[in-house]
Formats: structure tokens, C-alpha cells, sequence
């Protein structure tokens, strides 16, 4: 059953997309509650990048509705980068800010766009280091350090903004194994304290432990939603089942 | 030869100036040239084809006696805007090729903070495409150094036409020519040097 008295964070309606001949996403409906935590799986090619990417509108879509923390990102009065603030994103490839510090990876938006002093940005720049436990590194360029702290940089970078979403996608894809750890702690810990998160990963583990609900897709299609119990043990769906055989 | 120095001044007058107008239009244009906006884009495209297909000499008489009579505008004025305009158009494609040598992840990273484009490009793109950016324009530099000797053919007193002047005064023609070919070797030479040491601190960031 449906708690309807929670707030919707994300309504998807009839989503399609196309990158010329080929539907990318393919009249997808989906909502996200405030609070919860989906994780989108799938194999690689199937959409989901490209979903995630349209909730913030870094691609444009062909048709349907999205409706984002109340806005509706197609409406022509609805400023997209006023959404966009509310609205964190962490990439697979980081994507830290080279030429700027670490503190300035995390002050930049907050001074530019939040409108915040340097002391203010500052303060919230380096509480979120120390959460993300690389505070020291407070005046290193991102690109001396490694994979998993340029990835904590960035999800410092994003949470600085307060955002009231946040968005992953494979962000533990492109690091060291040894390294996937010290990010999934910083998202499990963001989890506990009740951020919305909708996380592309196929870290089963990190699914099981903060999931309210995993969604599968294929050929730009949500084809099975469920627990992360109900994949582990009896997805319905073909390719899901052969989805899930391959990666655990 | 006294003219050298006066000389020199007003080529680096004329230097100067044009390459910073020139940077200024070639900012503008490498944006217009990416703009998914058709009209500015085709401004932009057609300003930089126009621009290449013209001999350098005759968009300066262009401008000088075309446009500048018309618009009574003074020598070095005329002069001026005709380098700008001209060395504008490859500053043009210099700035676009930097800013697209920036990886489409940056500006998504920005603009998934809330930046406008404009502080994307502002906060992000260019401070990075400065890098690629700087070198080619150091060439421009000389180049346009180089090229500044045509205006001596308008009324204006660079250190040609002080040579031309006083060769023609003076008789003593090999020798001036000599001296004002040594001259520009050496001021490009040194700017040269200054481009390659500066190229290199930029590699080794
Ligand atoms: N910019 C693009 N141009 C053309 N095709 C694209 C582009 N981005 C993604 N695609 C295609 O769209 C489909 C879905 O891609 P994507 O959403 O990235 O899948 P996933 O993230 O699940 O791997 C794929 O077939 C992919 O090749
Ligand atoms: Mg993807």
C-alpha cells in the first residue's frame, strides 16, 4: 500500500528519450518519497544514466512529465538552476574542479550560486571534510589525491548546497576496489540521515543495507521494482533474473 | 637612426591594442561558434569564413578607407580595428578549440550545482581552457607583431614606415632596411623565448 501523506520528491510520467533513432528511455513512470532511498540496477546500456541525468534536466527529454520537488522542470516559469541547487549530483568520473582547492571545490557553488559569504561557505565546506573525513586535505588540488577522496570531494561538493536530493550514478564504478569502501560509507552514513537518494550502482551490498526499494531496467523500461530481498532471491522478471546471475 | 625607438612604440602601440580587442572578439566568437543558438552560431561561422578569406592588406585598406573615411575615423584607429577584426577571427577558433578541450563533464558538474552557463564558463571552463588557450594566442602575439608592419602603409608612424621615411631622407637604404629587419627579429625572437618558457611552466603544472 501507498503512504500517500509522504511528499513526492521525483514524479516521472511517460518519460521518453531518444538520441536519434534509438529510445533511451521509453514512457517511464516513476515517484520518489522524501526520504527514501532507490536504487536503480540494470545492465549497461539500458537507461539508466540517462534517467537520472533527465531528473535534473542534463538531458533533455521527448516526451512526458518530470516533476521535481514540486516543480515541474518543462515549464517555461520554472527556473531549471534554481531546481538544480536543490538537487546534488555525483558523477562516475568525479568530476571534482582541477584548478581549484579542495575548499573551493566546496565553496564555489555555495558563493556563486547560494549567495553565501566565503566565512559561511567555509564553515559548512569544512564540517562536510571532516564528515567525509579528508579535511586535511582542505588545500590539496583534487587531482594529488586519489579516486575515492576526488569521489568524497565530490559528494562534499554536492551535499554543500543542502541539497534536498541527491543523485549517483555508478559512483563507485570507476575506482579501485580498495577504494569503493570509503565511498559507500560516506553514502551509507548520508543515507542514515535521511537524505533522498536515487543511487545507479551495482553494489548489492550497499542496496541490501540502505535500499527502501530497487528498480531494475532494461531497454529503457522499469521492468521489475521490488526490495532489495526480492532481487537477491526471486526476481520474476527473465532478464532480471539473469541480471542479478551475473553479478553476485 | 633615431627613429627606432618612436618606431617601436607605435608597432607595439598598434600591437597591443589589436591583440587585446582581438582577444576580447575572439572570446566572443569562440562562444558564438559553440552557441546551440543557430542565429549566433551563423554569425559567428560566418564572421570567422569571411574573415580567412580575405588578404589581411586588403581588409585594412577595407577598413581604412572604406569604413574609417566614412566614419572619420582617425589612422591608428582604423588601423587598429582592422587587426582586431581580423586576428579576432582566429583568437576565435583558438578560444574553441580550449574551451572544448575541457571535458563535458566540468560544465555538467556546474551546472548540476545551480550555475548559470555563464558562471560555468566563467567559474570553470575558461579558468581551465586558459592552458590550451595561451600558447596559440602567444603565437597570434608574434604574428600579429609581424603583420603590424602593413599598417605602415596607412598614415601610421610604426617603425616601417619611420625607416621608410628616413631611408628616403637619409639615402642610406640598405642599412635602415638592415636595421629595422634586425629590429623586428629581435622583438619576435624575444617574445618567442618568452612564449616557449612560459609554455613549458604550463606543462609542468
Ligand atoms: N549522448 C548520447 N548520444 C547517443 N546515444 C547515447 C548517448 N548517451 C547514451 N546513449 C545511448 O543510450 C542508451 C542508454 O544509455 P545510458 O543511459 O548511458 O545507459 P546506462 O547508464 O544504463 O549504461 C545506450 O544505448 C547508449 O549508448
Ligand atoms: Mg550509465
Amino acid at each position: 500500500m501507498r503512504t500517500d501523506t509522504r511528499k513526492t520528491m521525483v514524479e516521472m510520467r511517460g518519460v521518453t528519450k531518444y538520441y536519434g533513432a534509438l529510445k533511451a528511455l521509453d514512457n517511464v513512470d516513476l515517484d520518489v518519497y522524501e526520504g527514501e532511498r532507490v536504487v536503480i540496477i540494470g545492465p549497461s546500456g539500458s537507461g539508466k544514466s540517462t534517467l537520472l541525468r533527465s531528473i535534473n534536466r542534463l538531458e533533455e527529454i521527448n516526451a512526458g512529465t518530470i516533476v521535481v520537488d514540486g516543480f515541474d522542470i518543462y515549464d517555461p516559469q520554472v527556473n531549471i538552476n534554481k531546481v538544480r541547487e536543490e538537487v546534488g549530483m555525483v558523477f562516475q568520473q568525479f568530476n571534482v574542479f582541477p584548478h581549484k582547492t579542495v575548499l573551493e571545490n566546496l565553496t564555489l557553488a555555495q558563493i556563486v550560486v547560494r549567495k553565501r559569504s566565503r566565512k559561511e561557505a567555509e564553515d559548512i565546506a569544512y564540517a562536510l571534510l571532516d564528515k567525509v573525513g579528508i579535511r586535511e586535505k582542505a588545500h590539496v588540488y583534487p587531482t594529488k589525491l586519489s579516486g575515492g577522496q576526488q569521489q568524497r570531494v565530490a559528494i562534499a561538493r554536492a551535499l554543500a548546497m543542502q541539497p534536498r536530493l541527491m543523485l549517483f550514478d555508478e559512483p563507485t564504478s570507476a575506482l579501485d576496489p580498495e577504494m569503493i569502501g570509503e565511498v559507500l560509507d560516506v553514502m551509507v552514513n548520508l543515507a542514515k540521515e535521511g537524505m533522498t537518494m536515487i543511487v545507479v550502482t551495482h553494489e548489492m551490498g550497499f542496496a541490501r543495507e540502505v535500499a527502501d526499494r530497487v528498480i531494475f531496467m532494461d531497454f529503457g523500461k522499469i521492468l521489475e521494482e521490488g526490495s532489495p530481498e526480492h532481487f537477491f532471491v526471486s526476481p520474476t522478471h527473465e532478464r532480471a533474473q539473469q541480471f542479478m546471475r551475473q553479478i553476485l | 637612426m633615431k627613429f627606432v625607438p618612436d618606431g617601436i612604440l607605435v608597432t607595439f602601440e598598434v600591437t597591443v591594442l589589436s591583440i587585446v580587442i582581438a582577444l576580447v572578439i575572439g572570446l566572443f566568437t569562440g562562444l558564438g561558434r559553440l552557441s546551440s543558438n543557430r542565429l549566433v552560431n551563423g554569425l559567428a561561422s560566418l564572421y570567422v569564413e569571411v574573415i580567412r578569406g580575405i588578404p589581411l592588406l586588403v581588409q585594412l585598406f577595407y577598413i581604412y578607407y572604406g569604413l574609417g573615411r566614412l566614419f572619420q575615423l582617425p589612422p591608428l584607429t582604423s588601423a587598429v580595428a582592422a587587426m582586431a577584426i581580423c586576428y579576432g577571427a582566429y583568437m576565435g577558433e583558438i578560444f574553441r578549440a580550449g574551451i572544448q578541450s575541457i571535458p563535458k563533464g566540468q560544465s555538467e558538474a556546474a551546472r548540476s550545482l545551480g550555475m548559470t552557463p555563464a558562471q560555468s564558463m566563467y567559474h570553470v571552463i575558461l579558468p581551465q581552457a586558459v592552458k590550451t588557450i595561451l600558447p596559440p594566442v602567444g603565437n597570434e602575439f608574434v604574428a600579429l607583431l609581424k603583420d603590424s608592419s602593413l599598417v605602415s602603409i596607412l598614415a601610421v608612424a610604426d617603425l616601417l614606415r619611420r625607416g621608410r621615411e628616413f631611408a628616403s631622407q637619409s639615402f642610406t637604404y640598405f642599412e635602415t632596411y638592415t636595421m629595422v629587419a634586425l629590429v623586428y627579429l629581435m622583438i619576435t625572437l624575444f617574445f618567442s623565448k618568452l612564449i616557449s618558457i612560459m609554455e613549458e611552466k604550463i606543462r609542468a603544472d
